[in-house]
């Protein structure tokens, strides 16, 4: 799976330590995220969408391995 | 989120406080042939033989208990260290906690087989003694190895 978390920050203008501290997670989880080490949960997932007010699969999508 | 099974974070620095109190009186026991230091005291054994060089069951016998405390020092200490939650102990960093457990149990077993294929009588008793710690030691390496790591990329992406 891939996101466009890092954009979608750019756009906001939100560093990883915010976001981070607005979802309620480390900064390590939003920088394994970004790096596609790690797929959130669908609730960690809610939460971003909601955060940057676009539906999850704006945000995060399949990709050709899944 | 919510973590089941997990001490709150304020037990990682009294965890490690006893783990290295333990592990300290291990190694000073473990250079001293395990006789220093002598700390006597009286024992109940619950299952014991009824020879010469053993403390027979049901009977109070003195017993030097320094070996005892280093080995529940280290064990409570280390089971705080690993099991104490994280400052932000968030579902990525469980995911690093699950995969670490499940590896330390891999390396340790591992280490244990080739142990059992090549090393044998007196000797082997040391593995046994040191085997009692092992899975909990790997496991806090590779978990904080791992934390580290996270981190550090972290801290370079900004």
């Amino acid at each position: 799976m891939k996101n466009s978390i890092k954009v979608e920050r750019a756009i906001h203008n939100i560093t990883q330590a915010n976001l981070a501290e607005i979802i309620g997670v480390s900064r390590q989880t939003v920088n394994a995220m970004e790096l596609n080490k790690y797929v959130p949960s669908t609730v960690l997932a809610l939460k971003i969408s909601k955060i940057f007010k676009k539906p999850v699969n704006e945000i995060f999508f399949l990709d050709s391995g899944d | 989120m919510k973590s089941r099974f997990l001490f709150s974070h304020q037990y990682k620095p009294l965890g490690w406080f006893l783990f290295l109190i333990g592990l300290i009186l291990g190694i000073v026991l473990m250079l001293n042939e395990y006789e220093f230091p002598n700390w006597e005291m009286n024992v109940f054994p619950l299952i014991g033989e009824n020879d010469i060089f053993s403390k027979p069951p049901f009977e109070w016998n003195s017993n030097n208990i320094s070996d005892e405390i280093s080995s529940i020092l280290i064990i409570i200490g280390g089971v705080l260290v690993s099991f104490s939650k994280t400052k932000y102990e968030d579902e990525y960093i469980s995911k690093i906690r699950m995969e670490s457990l499940i590896w330390a149990t891999y390396v340790n077993y591992g280490v244990l087989i080739l142990a059992i294929l090549f090393v044998f009588d007196l000797s082997f008793f040391s593995v046994l003694i040191y085997n009692m710690f092992t899975v909990l030691l790997f496991f806090m390496l590779r978990f904080h190895y791992i934390l580290f790591k996270s981190k550090r990329s972290t801290i370079n992406e900004e």
